[in-house]
């Protein structure tokens, strides 16, 4: 029995507009499946408003799905309303926040942040508490324990607060953490730092991470899958070196077109095409890229293409580079 | 005359961290420290614990019974026997003061209390419930917002037989909660989508304790300014139905003692010592928590602490020229 | 401005004109005991026509800086000490009245929020109506006519001016801003942070667009930004800030192949590259200092690699001496005691 994540056909869809006239939607999160497995980071790319923040609050339940299935080890949790398996859940899946400041109470001690998910799951006695605090804030790298402990938000740096708030959603030793963007409010100097964190714990605990974030080089710094999402759907999935070495969707190459990289030396301009990478209102059968890509053919504006596996692992969304079977079919007639 | 719709310069809702101090746990919380030191504070909280120390030294400093009884020496202005002088029906007026400072202060203190404690509970489970108990609270908040207090206080009060201090209490605590509620509820709402509150869920934290251990503590300081302000309009609008003779005329109170000044028309007489003394207690308590409301503001809100803001603020405070 | 084939050809450091320098320019937030010294002692130099940017972390001091050159610093900032040679003329001597005339005309800013600099209750073109009445005499239609061919230039639809801010994306109101910082042909534009909260497509769109009219316009820009790889990629000089100070500066190939100062090359080892092996890098350890209190001699030296108590001669020097920008090559300065003085 293996403690993964799945995600199945996940979607969420939110209401716009005056609720009792509109009946629009907007697909955040539009059809969304992956695996997390132990001891691996996923990354989770997208643009803003592409849904990639949606699916993380989907994991840990903040939002509940519109459609589809979340399973841990086997089972569908999405549809959990007991309290009971709640908090077990949320004992198997943590999420760290991307504001350093804002994740933490200001008028709380950094012992308390740790304190409380411990006590809530009982991973330890009452007594043992503040020496498992100790510890757990010296595994982050906030050594001597004892001295952050009393701390408050406040009085701790950018990096130091997040530290803490991986300490926290490791208090629980849990087998899934969904990291939200965690570095990206931080100063450019400290975020390898808090990655390099993050890898070694993940090695150290055997965790299966979804690592949410915008920034593609620090994507392939740390993750071994990427899942690349566009206007609520994933447009393209597989390993990491693969797709941010030979990637299929066209966005994908947009993105990594875009990505300064002075190793690069000069770098021909892209094309500007109008085109938001935000989720949709209720959007047409048709693929959502198609107003920027550069590839489309007659029949991206009348099918939403399918995730297709055109290389072994590797599979995107596009009739063009990665058609399924009936539409290749379809093209050579 | 008092009003209740006083337009104080509300603070943005300001979301003060008041931590305690790392060594002791029960060290007061940063922002009262702040306020202590911070010049309005001072001033206000001296005014405030000197009627305190008048209200409650009382029977030392005066002979309470000579607030309410008759005496020959009526119509007296103030002398060194009576320090404020006497009334018509030869009551001292020092000694109505300062026994007036009890029934008026605590009564003020306590529907501060019932209104703060229920705009606190309400707005808060409203703003961090949402859905359809948000609607049903903002319905009764709506109502009890529209109604005029005071109309609705005079004809109540008319009404009733029984007039001590817990009717009075329980009817200004009843009808000045809704003000706060809706402020409470819109700080309540920023601090709801707050990282740390969905980090408090996704640890497991339950709705209750979430509530009441995360939110309301960052709070505190608009809580407190809630009392403050609820305080001293239930201060000013008892003093205006005693005023009018709706209050236990029998009882030394400040309002009251202004009532019997009109009615024994001793304004028209010259007496002015019989209505200058419980009126001059009046607005110096209210300018006293005036001033803490105003220290409390400049405390949490940073901007308020530039010469600029500060001069604004007396503008507002001082510049319409409200009584 | 009419482009000329000279314009064109000539590279921009080769053309006369220093159009703004810094010299020693001291900046203070607060008085007294519990003054906080934002920027210490910076001399820097931008040329007409050229990009030059200014890289460095939060509290480096490089926002100061552009405010600085804007004379848009607010209290309790205030200059303590240098000058701001606009052309030649010292800015600090100017009465409000000629900095006004001098702001937007000569010198213009994009700020990093585009929110925080349209106002979201007028249309577009009648901010620019506003924001170029206020400098010329010009009549609404012909306002508002510059106003579409400025948005023509920056790539937005012409007929977006009658827009409202919140009608636009994200992307669509930068490039207003940029449209209005280039409204009056400006010699200097400062784009601080243009594109930190813009998605990475969006923020390339623009910076393209920008290069493009800073060929065309020959106006010189200071970009302001903390991520130094595109830096490298969009400027032709960087000038890299740390705690108040500049610690090196050089052009930006030289700098890409050749850092030389500890936190540059810990700033470089901060960026992940999206090509060549993955391999773990190290970043910088510590945080930035406190400005208040900032540490003794070499302001990096608590977090440079190379500050060892085992070579106490060096290590005395590091803890007790403020290194000095020396050129080590041509064009390229340290501030660095590990660093010798080559040549002058």
């Amino acid at each position: 029995m293996s403690t993964q994540l799945e995600v199945r056909g996940l979607s969420k869809r939110f209401r716009v507009g005056n609720a009792l006239f509109n009946r629009s939607e907007v697909h955040a999160v539009d059809d969304v499946t992956f695996t997390l497995r132990p001891g691996t980071v996923t990354a989770l790319v997208g643009e803003s408003g592409s849904g990639k923040s949606t699916v993380a609050k989907l994991l840990v339940r903040l939002y509940a799905p519109t459609a589809g299935h979340v399973l841990f080890d086997g089972k569908d949790v999405a549809r959990d309303r007991r309290r009971r398996d709640i908090v077990r859940y949320r004992s198997q899946v943590q999420m760290i926040f991307q504001d350093p400041f804002g994740s933490l109470n200001p008028v709380k001690t950094v012992r308390h942040h740790l304190a409380r998910p411990l006590l809530i799951h009982g991973v330890v006695a009452r007594a043992r508490v503040d020496a498992r605090v100790e510890q757990l804030l010296e595994t982050v790298g906030l050594t001597p324990g004892a001295r952050y402990a009393g701390k408050y938000p406040h009085e701790l740096s950018g990096g130091q607060r997040q530290r803490v708030a991986i300490a926290r959603a490791l208090a629980v030793d849990p087998a899934v953490v969904v990291a939200d963007e965690p570095i990206s409010m931080l100063d450019v100097s400290i975020r390898i730092g808090i990655l390099n964190l993050m890898l070694q714990l993940k090695e150290e605990h055997d965790l299966a991470f979804l690592y949410v974030t915008h920034d593609l080089a620090s994507a392939r710094y740390v993750a071994d899958d990427v899942l690349v999402m566009y206007a609520g759907q994933i447009v393209e999935h597989g390993p990491a070196a693969e797709v941010l070495s030979e990637p299929l969707h066209p966005y994908t190459r947009l993105l990594l077109a875009s990505v300064p990289d002075p190793s690069l030396g000069e770098r021909p301009d892209i094309e500007v095409r109008k085109g938001l990478a935000s989720a949709a209102v209720d959007p047409p059968d048709a693929c959502r890229f198609v107003g920027r890509c550069p590839l489309a053919i007659d029949i991206c504006s009348r099918v939403t293409p399918e995730l297709v596996e055109a290389r072994p692992a590797q599979a995107a969304r596009c009739h063009v580079t990665a058609p399924s079977p009936h539409v290749r079919e379809e093209r050579h007639v | 005359m008092a009003q209740i719709q006083v337009e104080l310069p509300q603070p943005s809702p300001p979301v003060l961290s008041a931590p305690i101090s790392s060594r002791r746990r029960f060290a007061p919380p940063r922002w009262l420290v702040l306020l202590v030191r911070n010049r309005k504070g001072q001033v206000g909280l001296g005014i405030l614990c000197g009627m305190v120390l008048l209200a409650v030294l009382a029977p030392v400093i005066s002979d309470p019974a000579s607030a309410t009884t008759f005496s020959f020496v009526t119509r007296q202005p103030p002398t060194w026997h009576h320090l404020f002088g006497t009334t018509d029906q030869g009551e001292d007026v020092w000694a109505g003061v300062v026994v007036g400072a009890r029934r008026s202060l605590a009564t003020g203190a306590l529907a501060g209390l019932l209104a703060t404690v229920l705009a606190t509970t309400l707005g808060i489970t409203a703003a961090y419930l949402g859905g359809i108990v948000d609607e049903i609270i903002g319905l009764f908040t709506n109502v009890a917002f529209v109604i005029p207090t005071i109309p609705l206080l005079i004809d109540v009060t008319a009404f009733l037989h029984q007039r001590g201090m817990l009717t009075m209490v329980l009817l200004l605590g009843f009808t000045l909660w809704a003000f706060e509620a809706r402020i409470l509820r819109g700080q309540a709402l920023t601090l709801k989508n707050r990282d740390f509150i969905h980090a408090a869920k996704v640890s497991g934290e339950s709705t209750w304790r979430i509530v009441f251990g995360e939110l309301m503590p960052n709070m505190v300081s608009r809580i407190a300014a809630a009392f403050i302000l609820t305080f001293y309009i239930a201060i000013l609008v008892e003093a205006g139905l005693e005023f009018l003779g709706l209050g236990d005329s029998g009882k030394a109170s400040w309002g009251v003692s202004l009532y019997w000044a009109t009615v024994n028309s001793s304004v028209l007489q010259g007496e002015w010592w019989s209505f200058l003394f419980p009126g001059l207690a009046i607005g110096v308590t209210v300018f006293g928590l005036t001033l803490i409301l105003a220290g409390i503001d400049e405390v949490a809100n940073p901007r308020l602490q530039s010469r600029y803001g500060r001069r604004r603020l007396l503008a507002a405070l001082f510049g319409s020229g409200r009584a | 401005m009419i482009e000329t084939a000279e314009h064109r050809e000539t590279p921009p450091l080769a053309r006369a004109g220093t159009l703004v320098e810094l010299e020693g320019l001291t900046v203070d937030y607060g008085h007294g005991e519990r003054v906080t010294r934002a920027v210490d002692g910076v001399n820097f130099v931008i040329r007409a026509g050229e990009v030059v940017g200014v890289a460095g972390e939060s509290g480096c001091g490089k926002t100061t800086l552009a405010n600085s050159i804007m004379q848009v610093l607010r209290p309790p900032a205030h200059v303590s000490g240098g000058r701001v040679l606009f052309r030649g003329e010292n800015l600090l001597e100017k009465k409000p009245g000629e900095l006004r005339k001098f702001r937007w005309r000569n010198v213009s800013m994009v700020f990093q929020s585009a929110m925080n600099a349209l106002n979201p209750v007028m249309r577009v073109g009648d901010q620019f109506v506003d924001m170029m009445r206020a400098h010329e005499r010009v009549s609404r239609s012909g306002a508002l006519r510059r106003a579409e061919e400025l948005l023509d230039l920056v790539g937005i639809d012409p007929r977006r001016v009658r827009a409202y801010p919140h009608e636009l994306s994200g992307g669509m109101r930068q490039r207003v801003i940029i449209a209005m910082a280039l409204a009056l042909q400006p010699e200097l534009v400062i784009m601080d942070e243009p594109t930190t909260a813009l998605d990475v497509v969006v923020q390339r769109e623009i910076l393209q667009q920008v290069r493009a009219l800073q060929r065309e316009l020959d106006f010189a820009v200071l970009f302001i930004t903390h991520d130094l790889s595109l830096l490298i990629e969009f400027a032709h000089r960087i000038a890299v800030m740390y705690a108040g100070e500049i610690v090196e500066e050089a052009p930006a190939r030289q700098l890409h192949r050749e850092p030389r100062h500890p936190y540059t090359v810990g700033l470089m080892q901060s960026f992940p590259p999206l090509t060549g092996p993955v391999v773990r890098m190290t970043g910088i350890p510590g945080s930035p200092p406190d400005l208040s209190s900032p540490p003794a001699g070499c302001r990096f030296h608590p977090r440079c690699p190379h500050c060892d108590p085992g070579d106490p001669q060096l290590y005395a020097r590091q803890t007790t001496e403020r290194p000095l920008l020396r050129e080590v090559a041509a064009d390229h300065r340290v501030a660095c005691h590990l660093v010798e003085d080559r040549g002058r």
